[in-house]
């Protein structure tokens, strides 16, 4: 919202700071400032001119030489403007000023030669210096300049001055203004800035002051919801001739952001941006009667806006209606085009209501229409307004329209009565949520300058809220610890740090643990994290052989490909994999994260899941199972084993797949990606990935290294390749290997290498072992080694195997 | 003999200096006091000498083989430092040549700002807390006063799920802030006094571009106790930001407004990467907009079932994706999430 410190100056006499300044101090005590502009900078260098004579140019058809009363001074300007004549004001740019010439770049203005003819600075036209323009765009002929005659300014006048676009203006952000109605107009930033810099607030009694009228007109109000609308005051006025307003108030509607239509839309507009309040004026000969009904509208009525756009309106809509029963108005949102003021308009009927907060501001929403009396009143504004506003709007109607006549009282009907909010504080209470000690009479003080009533009885406070604090903002006593501390000023708090804690922190085992396994994940093996959306679109969740009703949709997505919340992090992994499969044979990649699954319930079940990538050329699956195993060993589960899966999931490798089991629970599953998702992904390369079910791993998992003594005594290791079918699995040989040892002296059996292709013969492979033996009490006999060593090779005999040479 | 035994000293003497490797010196050492040397093969003699003669030649004898010992090792170490010196100065290594790869992988700046959080807020005797992703309404807006008329609602685009509403807990949402779980959840599963940081990715219905996007992160901390004021707000957040930033920071407050406080405030923060001297990040201004925060809201209380009368407190919520931004300098907010490994492997 943007205010005038000019307009502001009307109610409170600010003191003598740089508006900026005056700004900082409004955003530390009340609301954001967003930014200060000076109306006048624009303006620099130029002033009111007076055309004294008019001649051809000597050398140029189509340009002036302007003998001009810069005051006190006459100087030669050449002009192009087909207007001029004698005796007009004009808007003189002098050299050093800045315009853009012609409505091109800005540029800055000098004492020059036109075509051998001395120039001092320039006259303008509207569109060269931000004024309402006076040619059209890209216009070469019969060019026209701005006639400021009107203003009856004296030649020399700053011409910021003669428009009154002196002041600055600041634009205040609006979010922070949700809360407080009463700032949503001139008067209520005027008291804050009062109450801020210690200063007295101007009543509004002479501002609102209107005579007395023997006239008896009345407007017949019929309120038929007493919700929606719970004061609504009227009046009627004659005389009425529509003009252009006076430059003043041009000027300040234009320095609040809105442009000027006439006279009488442009005072409604006017009380609004002063107080807050919005208004309407009817055309009281087109609305046909003095009646009108607030209620909700028809199922299928209709009502052409002043916007021009036709609206379906529904039962929720809150309409003004004529005394025929026609719509003139969204009650509080926007009024007809129809019952609108035009030029022929003589008599008018003046609105100035209440209406609910809530059913406004869903109107509004409804028909989007966002307009600046609907931001209002969805902020709850403060009914006795109503009477206020409608009295300015009064008073400033007779003061520029001098033919026009109120023809009765003004009236006011609804079932609001003032409440009085009366909150009990103590400024113990208060000080103690500040943290600072702020003498109770400091703390009275600055309750009053805010208008809130106080009275002081034992060491409590009884305080009365100001109505235009009442309607939502100021409720509960918590509130005015704020008001309190804000105008005391949160600067002056000091910073201290909270009593030392008696009782520890409750340590977060799991979150611990979560950055511990971004450390093994990325440290010791190589992975690097990701990070997916939680959704995913029904593409790709195609693409994975999922099942839509296993997901929540999103209901208002913002695209196709985000519409579903993932059960599973690993098709968006899978995208991580086609995009960089490009740049990169091999690739690495985890993502700790939550799942959400619908299970039939209200709420979904939400995991969070571990889930690790590798994807390379060739087998992927013993990369994916080496870095399982290597995490679990430094996560610390020892006892775990890896069976073939259960069940297989849509997206996995049918032969290619194992459940990772945890003290007999399922906790986590280890696949090789199907080829056929890795074509639909398009990834050249294959991919096996182990996913786990993180919460459950820890509350079953982890165990503490025990301490193994180390080995006296010499191990004796000895390497044997066999041949095997290749359906033979590894482990049903490493057990032929260890059923031979029977007195313990087999230390450790491990697979150095496995292979089939070449000098191996079809249907086989090769598999080498290395055994390592070792005593723990003595160095081994020859004879030991020996005997164990032959025993191995007969049991992997026994088992199917070929002994290779060795 | 002892005429024999000068000569042999001389002999092995000049053999000894003469050596002019550490293999040749060796060579000498053996000839001379090696098993079969002629010194050791004297020594061996002596069984043979009459006793008189044995104790006399005996210890010339032993006296010259303690000498060529210590001979032996003084030129061996003059040997071996000549050797390593040619060998010094014969090696060579291209400096410039690449160091052998060792693959580490990277962790998400994410992770790694919000873990340097954790460790800072639990030093400060905060727990942290979790909660879901998908909220209701209830959590996500009425137990925090919001209600639904609440124009708060509108500065709030919330995803919403596609499924019928619960009588009494609403629509599911994803939520749009952590507050839901850092301080209405919280609040009810331990009660006060508590203090707790939240932090946990949050989403909200907007377009994405370079500075918006619809998932980040976020970091809720929450400390209701006896006694509990804005000052220690600025207090803890100051301690915060000092040891985040590792320098001394100023932080300052502005009325601000949001539902589930009162008083509600903005906190700003000295303008850590130009010291308050002016730059892009802080626009010129020498501060930085860090969070929203204030008096936890009664109803907040009154919601969890805590005495409002006895305890009260303050919450606060800053962008941790923010944060990140600003800590590294990335200028675009959708490479946090997009999966380009070019940018993960930054980190």
């Amino acid at each position: 919202m943007k205010i005038s410190l000019d307009w502001i100056s009307d109610f409170v006499a600010l003191p003598n700071l740089a508006p900026e300044e005056i700004g900082k101090t409004f955003t530390h005590h009340t609301a954001e400032v967003e930014g200060v502009e000076d109306q006048a900078a624009a303006y620099d260098k130029m002033v009111i001119g007076k055309i004294l004579s008019v001649s051809k140019h000597p050398g140029a058809d189509r340009l002036n030489l302007a003998q001009t009363d810069i005051g006190g001074k006459t100087v030669q300007i050449v002009c192009g403007g087909q207007n001029l004549f004698e005796g007009m004001l004009v808007p003189v740019g002098l050299p050093g000023s800045w315009a853009n010439v012609h409505g091109g770049d800005r540029m800055q203005l000098a004492e020059i030669k036109i075509r051998g003819e001395d120039s001092f600075g320039m006259i303008c036209a509207g569109e060269e210096i931000g004024l309402a323009p006076d040619n059209a765009v890209g216009s070469k002929t019969d060019v026209r300049i701005h006639n400021l005659t009107h203003t009856k300014a004296k030649p020399g006048t700053p011409l910021a001055k003669a428009l009154g676009k002196e002041g600055a203006v600041m634009e205040v952000d609006n979010k922070s203004l949700t809360h407080r109605s009463d700032l949503w107009g001139h008067y209520g930033i005027a008291r804050e800035l009062a109450a801020i810099y210690g200063k007295n607030l101007a009543p509004l009694d002479s501002f609102t002051k209107i005579p007395a009228t023997k006239g008896k007109a009345k407007v017949h109000v019929d309120i038929q919801d007493a919700v929606l609308c719970p004061r609504f005051s009227s009046a009627i006025m004659t005389g009425i001739k529509i003009e252009e307003s006076p430059q003043w108030m041009k000027a300040r509607l234009q320095a609040a952001g809105m442009n000027a239509h006439n006279n009488i839309v442009d005072i409604t507009n006017y009380v609004m941006l002063e107080l807050g309040q919005p208004m309407h004026a009817y055309d009281r000969a087109v609305l046909g009667s003095d009646i009108l009904r607030v209620r909700f509208a028809k199922k299928g009525e209709k009502l052409v806006t002043l916007d021009e756009t036709e609206q379906a309106l529904t039962p929720e809509d809150p309409l003004i209606c004529s005394g025929k029963d026609e719509a003139v108005g969204l009650a509080g949102v926007k009024g007809g085009l129809k019952s609108g003021i035009s030029t022929a308009t003589t008599e008018v009927i003046l609105e100035c209501a209440a209406f609910d907060a809530v059913l406004v501001r869903k109107a509004s929403m409804r028909h989007a229409l966002r307009t600046d009396a609907s931001q209002r009143f969805e902020k709850s504004l403060d009914p006795t307004l109503t009477e206020v506003a409608l009295k300015r709007a009064i008073h400033l109607i007779l003061q520029l329209c001098p033919g026009a006549k109120l023809e009765g009282p003004v009236d006011t009907v609804g079932t609001w009565k003032p409440k009085k909010v009366v909150l009990k504080i103590t400024p113990e209470n208060i000080c103690s949520k500040i943290g600072i000690s702020i003498p109770t009479p400091k703390i009275i003080a600055l309750l009053k300058s805010l208008e809130f009533e106080v009275q002081k009885t034992g060491k409590s406070l009884t305080v009365t809220v100001p109505s235009h604090r009442s309607t939502r903002d100021v409720l509960i006593p918590e509130d005015l610890v704020e008001e309190v501390a804000r105008l005391y000023g949160y600067n002056n708090i000091p910073a201290l740090l909270p009593e030392k804690v008696l009782e520890l922190p409750k340590e977060n085992v799991e979150r611990g643990l979560e950055h511990n396994t971004r450390a093994i994940l990325s440290a010791s093996l190589g992975f690097t994290e990701v990070m997916n959306y939680s959704f995913y679109g029904k593409d790709r969740l195609e693409k994975c052989g999922l099942d839509e009703k296993d997901h929540l949709k999103v209901l208002n997505y913002l695209s196709l490909d985000q519409s579903h919340m993932r059960t599973t992090l690993t098709p968006n992994m899978l995208a991580n994999i086609a995009a960089n499969a490009r740049e990169r044979a091999v690739i690495k990649i985890f993502e700790l994260g939550h799942t959400y699954k619908e299970v039939g319930e209200f709420m979904p079940l939400e995991e969070k899941r571990l889930t690790a990538a590798v994807a390379e050329n060739g087998e992927a699956f013993y990369a994916a199972k080496g870095a399982l195993e290597v995490f679990l060993k430094e996560f610390h589960v020892s006892n775990y084993e890896l069976k073939p899966s259960a069940k297989i999931l849509p997206y996995s490798h049918p032969k290619k797949s194992a459940d990772l089991i945890v003290k007999g629970k399922t906790v986590g599953v280890l696949f090789t990606v199907h080829p056929g998702v890795l074509r639909a992904f398009d990834i050249p390369q294959d991919v096996a990935m182990f996913s786990v079910d993180f919460a459950k791993l820890i509350s079953l998992g982890r165990e503490l290294t025990r301490f193994q003594a180390l080995a006296k005594f010499p191990a004796l290791p000895f390497d044997i390749s066999i041949l095997v079918d290749r359906k033979k699995t590894v482990a049903e040989m490493e057990t032929a290997i260890r059923s031979t040892d029977s007195n313990g002296l087999i230390e450790s059996v491990k697979l150095f290498d496995i292979y089939e292709g070449k000098n191996i013969p079809e249907g086989q492979k090769s598999l080498s072992f290395n055994v390592t033996l070792r005593h723990p009490d003595r160095t081994l006999t020859d004879a030991e080694f020996q005997a164990l060593y032959s025993s191995v090779g007969t049991a992997l005999a026994a088992a199917g195997g070929t002994i290779r040479g060795l | 003999m002892h005429d024999s035994l000068g000569e042999l000293q001389k002999e092995a003497v000049a053999a000894l200096e003469k050596a002019a490797s550490l293999a040749a010196l060796k060579e000498v050492e053996k000839n001379f006091l090696g098993k079969g040397g002629k010194v050791t093969g004297l020594l061996k003699g002596l069984k043979d000498l009459p006793d008189e003669e044995k104790k006399s030649f005996g210890k010339a004898v032993n006296d010259l083989k303690v000498a060529l010992e210590g001979l032996y090792q003084s030129r061996s170490q003059i040997l071996e430092r000549e050797e390593i010196d040619r060998t010094l100065e014969n090696d060579w290594i291209d400096l410039t040549a690449p160091g052998t790869q060792h693959e580490t992988g990277h962790i998400h700046p994410l992770s790694e700002t919000q873990e340097e959080v954790e460790r800072i807020f639990q030093q400060m005797g905060f727990t942290i807390v979790d909660g879901p992703e998908v909220e209701s309404e209830f959590y996500n807006f009425e137990g925090l006063n919001i209600p639904s008329y609440h124009p708060a609602r509108d500065m709030q685009d919330t995803f919403f799920i596609d499924k019928a509403p619960h009588p009494t807990e609403g629509k599911m949402v994803l939520r749009t802030h952590t507050s839901p779980a850092g301080q209405v959840r919280a609040l009810m599963q331990h009660g006060a006094p508590l203090r707790v940081i939240c932090p946990g990715r949050c989403f909200r219905n907007e377009a994405t571009d370079a500075s918006h996007e619809h998932t980040f992160n976020q970091v809720e901390g929450l400390l209701i106790d006896e006694g509990i004021s804005l000052a220690h707000l600025k207090g803890v957040m100051l301690e915060f930001l000092k040891r985040l930033f590792k320098r001394d920071l100023k932080v300052r407050f502005r009325p601000g407004y949001f539902p589930f406080v009162e008083p509600g405030l903005e906190l700003d923060m000295s303008c850590p990467f130009c010291d308050q001297k002016g730059c892009r990040v802080c626009k010129h201004s020498g501060w930085i907009e860090f969070m929203g925060c204030g008096m936890t809201h009664p109803h907040v209380l009154k919601t969890a079932g805590i005495d409002s009368e006895k305890y009260q407190g303050w919450a606060f919520g800053f962008g941790l994706t923010r944060l990140v931004m600003m800590r590294y300098a990335i200028d675009d907010i959708r490479h946090l999430q997009n999966g380009d490994l070019r940018f993960n492997e930054q980190f």
